[in-house]
């Protein structure tokens, strides 16, 4: 028959259907009954009926609306019931309660915060138009493979002459103009720009416009346009700046454009642009590499096209112009890429770390509600005994888990906030974008989506759990055990067994690279930056074109801050050391054949006298300089000792000479004579092994070392706390010219820490999360280690009674450990040598590997894990026997 | 010849079925038995119009539906009236003696 294919609730169709003819079949009967011809009485029937086809679409088309309302009101009202009772739960047991939202609020805020970072600086898009197709176009250099170099006038005209898939190629100068603007010259970082600059960024001024292309000529371009940060800081934000003239670096200019705040991209980023107006003699300049290309791909264009075209522009280059363009490349990078820097990488580590701190709290959660689910075996047997179905004990358990987790998302979300500000504040300086982190919709919608999957990770044990439940055992044993040993004990081992692996990965990690941050302290850097106070100043070419100009203000100067109360050593020099600026030459020893790959390319400095001294960096043969080494004189320079063994290795280097920089008097090299070796500097931070420097004095500077060089630091050497310099410096150096303005005044242990803030910042927080991640191990363990001796307290007594000593009891509680944390430990250490590959950019003189972090981490873990497990086992120890076996 | 039966009034099925139902559970066809015998065959409603309006009502939760055997042992669906049945009943009830004391006052003033 049709009905056992639905003994209980039939499909609607066969409902209506059955219905019907079942009405019509009692109205026969009746018919018949009242002696009408079986027949005839269908007939009535079914005349009296109606119309039996309308009656049946029009039932099924209520019943459809009626089962869809009644499968909602349905999931409503236990869901409901569901939620009323997980707060009931909530309420009863507060306690639990708390620990479990605030265990997850921290993990949840934790990890919003630095996604919140992550959003800011590595995924938020670039306020520009089409970002991904802005590229960064810079020179290869043979002997510095993969690294982008900037490109000279020359190249960049021929490059842009040469290409068509570019809409554009625009050269940016970054320079420092004083603004003059009152009594006190300002100093603002600026960039000189090709006219087609805004467009190739994609952006354009929000008031006023951009550059005509008539401008960006020699003797026209006395435009400005401001950044947005600027206009807002020194004009007062007033729509009327658009037509006032400035004047900068003492040459007047009309303001034509104010860009967007959003072109503010971070927030050092420069103030103010100028036209860059090549002269015709600069075009023709292939061997000054200072520009930065960028170029926005036309559309349709790729990549490969674009490179093709650039590598045709460098062969002919490498043919017209060997000199200087033998070994010429372009190559390439996307502007993203190259705005955001390893940056990308390191905060996604951060990420992962305050993931991994998450998922423990997720495990240690899922153990409390274990132990919760412990208690709760009997109401759950009787739920079902009740005729409560598994899915909808299972469902139950995850609606409770589910509300936990919204709490815990809800105050996640508070303490974001405030971590997102701790971030920010702490963070390094020059993370770009990071001040731009917030709260916002995607960062909320991460914090909801994480908050679900948190429950939906500690709901699993419970759920799992309960789906198991033997509920003749569960009424039976009064719930003591709903799922005695087996299952249970089973998802309790694995959690400790996670919840190890995840703290030692996470410790291994911070392990890694806190010693790395510490061998970077450690580090001799070649100078010593106690004491030292640095700043620097520009010299506008418009007031200093004279190079003789130049050289006697740097020398005025450097005298006079020597003079100053409390100054032991003083210098002016074209670079310091771990900072901006400095410039790199080709050098050739004598005697040794001209040829690009016979160039040494070293770092200069060109200092007055004081220099070594101020550094203290140590002059390991011949002299420093002194005021023998002045214009007209012998041509001397310092080198290094990287630099010596490369020129001369084996030799002693004093008195050997070495052509740079600037064409000497017959046309060919202009040989300088080496006085001195000085030690190694790492320049570029402790992180970058010493290269070749080397030193040349301000009197005897090369004849273009000024259009190469136009902002000069200050270094003095303090008798007392270097940052009380601030002050005399900026008299000292108003005494000599008061247009010139002082800026990014600092200790030079202020820079040095610096090039180190990155990973510091780094270091210190992985140690912060590692030290969360054990702690919240240790209460995990704890807690599945209590609810082992709470499930044995009779067994533990019989022992006890029965003359096992306590220390034998000790031993047995905490061999139950000894398991899950030997395997935790085995799991954690091959995920731990798998994953510091993700981190081995980051490590500084320590292998991703290093046996002896590792052997630290495991004796650590191991260390707290007995300990942890050692509380309870004391606790069962101390049981008196008879009232444990009494216990029930 | 017989008496024909006046056409049932818009809206009162609804009643009457609820009325039916107070006395506990029934089949439709007993629904339409039962309201033919208690209106002693004055009110006949074509069997047809009492199934949509089942449907309907269960669909406002006045009334719910389980499948069970027939005095004559076949399967059949009954309905009985739920909690909100009952307070429908009630209202009903009241609006229509209301209204029918207005229109018998009206016609017989």
């Amino acid at each position: 028959m049709r009905f056992s294919r639905w003994p209980w609730k039939p499909r609607l169709e066969d409902e209506v259907d059955e219905e019907l003819a079942f009405h019509i079949e009692m109205r026969t009967r009746e018919l018949v009954e009242r002696g009408m011809a079986a027949a005839a009485a269908r007939q009535e029937a079914e005349r009296r009926f109606g119309n039996l086809t309308r009656v049946r679409k029009t039932c099924r088309d209520f019943g459809k609306g009626r089962d869809r309302h009644m499968r909602r009101a349905t999931y409503v009202s236990e869901l409901r019931q569901d939620l009323a009772f997980a707060a009931r739960q909530m309420t009863k047991n507060p306690g639990f309660a708390a620990v479990a939202i605030l265990t997850l609020a921290l993990g949840i805020g934790a990890t919003t915060a630095i996604f919140s970072a992550v959003y800011a600086v590595v995924l938020q898009p670039l306020p520009l138009r089409d970002p991904s197709r802005l590229l960064v176009v810079g020179e290869r250099m043979a002997s510095m493979p993969g690294m982008l170099s900037d490109v000279s006038v020359g190249n960049f005209v021929d490059a842009r002459a040469g290409t068509t898939s570019f809409d554009g190629l625009a050269a940016v100068q970054y320079a420092n103009f004083n603004l003059t603007d009152g009594v006190t010259p300002e100093r603002v970082i600026g960039a000189r720009v090709s006219a087609a600059f805004f467009d190739v960024m994609g952006s354009r001024p929000a008031i006023g416009r951009a550059f005509h292309e008539t401008e960006d000529r020699p003797g026209a371009d006395g435009v400005v346009v401001l950044s947005h940060r600027l206009w807002a800081g020194q004009f007062g934000a007033r729509a009327s700046a658009i037509g006032e003239r400035v004047r900068m670096s003492g040459v007047p200019y009309t303001i034509v454009g104010v860009m967007p705040a959003s072109f503010d991209l971070t927030r050092d980023s420069e103030d103010l642009w100028v036209p860059i107006a090549f002269t015709p003699a600069q075009k023709v300049e292939y061997d000054n590499h200072y520009l930065t290309v960028f170029g926005r791909l036309k559309a349709g264009a790729t990549p490969e096209q674009a490179q093709a075209e650039l590598d045709a522009v460098a062969a002919r280059l490498r043919k017209t112009d060997p000199k200087n363009d033998g070994t010429l490349s372009f190559a390439m990078t996307p502007f993203t890429q190259q705005f955001v820097g390893d940056y990308r990488t390191r905060l996604l580590v951060l990420l992962a770390a305050v993931g991994l701190v998450l998922l423990i709290a997720c495990a240690n959660v899922a153990n409390l509600l274990l132990a919760r689910g412990a208690a709760r075996g009997r109401e759950i047997a009787v739920r079902t005994a009740l005729g409560a179905g598994q899915w909808r004990i299972v469902r139950q358990l995850l609606t409770e888990s589910l509300a936990l987790g919204a709490a815990s998302a809800a105050l996640g979300v508070l303490l974001a906030r405030w971590d997102i500000a701790l971030v920010v504040r702490l963070g390094p300086s020059d993370v770009p974008r990071l001040e731009q982190a917030g709260l916002n919709a995607t960062v909320l919608g991460f914090a909801v989506m994480i908050g679900l999957a948190s429950s939906a990770l500690f709901g699993l044990a419970p759920a799992l759990q309960a789906s198991r439940t033997d509920v003749q055992g569960g009424l039976r044993d009064g719930g003591r055990g709903a799922t005695r040993g087996g299952v249970r004990d089973r998802l309790r081992a694995a959690l400790v067994v996670a919840e190890v692996a995840l703290s030692l990965l996470l410790l291994f990690g911070a392990g890694l690279l806190i010693r790395s941050a510490i061998a970077l302290d450690r580090v001799n850097t070649g100078i010593d930056p106690h004491g030292v106070f640095t700043a620097r100043f520009t010299l506008p070419e418009a007031s200093y074109a004279e190079p003789s100009k130049v050289v006697e203000a740097l020398t005025r100067i450097a005298a006079e801050t020597t003079a100053l109360h409390g100054v032991t050593a003083a210098a002016v020099s074209s670079y310091a050391a771990m900072g901006p600026g400095g410039g790199q030459n080709g050098l050739l020893p004598e005697g040794v054949p001209f040829a690009l790959e016979n160039l040494i390319l070293s770092r200069l400095r060109v200092t007055t006298p004081g220099f070594f001294a101020a550094m203290r960096i140590p002059i390991v043969k011949g002299r420093a300089f002194d005021d023998r080494d002045r214009a007209g004189g012998l041509k001397v320079m310092v080198v290094s000792q990287a630099l010596a063994a490369r020129a001369f290795p084996g030799q002693d280097p004093i008195g050997k000479r070495i052509g740079c920089c600037e064409p000497g008097p017959d046309g060919g090299q202009d040989y300088k004579t080496i006085v001195g070796v000085a030690g190694d500097v790492r320049s570029m931070g402790p992180a970058t092994p010493p290269g070749p420097e080397f030193y040349l004095p301000v009197a005897q500077a090369p004849k273009d070392a000024w259009s190469w060089y136009r902002t000069f630091y200050i270094v003095a050497r303090a008798d007392g706390d270097p940052a009380a310099l601030g002050q005399p410096s900026r008299a000292a150096l108003a005494r000599v010219d008061p247009d010139l303005a002082l800026f990014d005044a600092r200790p030079m242990e202020d820079r040095l820490a610096g090039t180190l803030a990155t990973s510091r910042f780094n270091a210190r927080l992985l140690a912060m999360l590692g030290v969360v991640g054990l702690l919240l191990a240790a209460s995990g363990i704890y807690g599945v280690i209590g609810y082992f001796v709470s499930q044995r307290t009779q067994e533990i007594g019989v022992r006890l009674a029965l003359g096992a000593t306590p220390a034998s009891v000790v031993r047995l509680v905490v061999g139950q450990a000894m398991g899950p944390l030997a395997v935790g430990t085995f799991v954690g250490v091959a995920a731990s040598l798998a994953a510091s590959r993700a981190i081995s950019s980051q490590l500084f003189d320590v292998s991703r590997t290093d046996p002896v972090t590792l052997g630290l981490v495991v004796g650590a873990l191991l260390l707290v894990g007995v300990a942890a497990s050692a509380v309870p086992a004391r606790r069962a120890a101390a049981l008196d026997p008879t009232r444990a076996l009494q216990a029930e | 010849m017989r008496h024909t039966p006046p056409e049932l009034l818009h809206g009162t099925l609804a009643a009457l079925v609820l009325k039916t139902l107070a006395g506990g559970r029934r089949h439709g066809y007993a629904i339409a038995r039962a309201i033919e015998d208690q209106s002693e065959g004055l009110l006949q409603i074509e069997d047809g119009s009492l199934y949509p309006a089942l449907y309907r009502m269960e669909r406002k939760g006045w009334i719910e539906a389980e499948w069970g055997v027939s005095e004559l042992g076949r399967r059949a669906k009954f309905y009985r009236l739920t909690p909100g049945g009952r307070r429908r009943l009630a209202t009903e009830t009241a609006e229509w003696t209301r209204f029918a004391a207005v229109i018998s006052r009206l016609l017989e003033a």
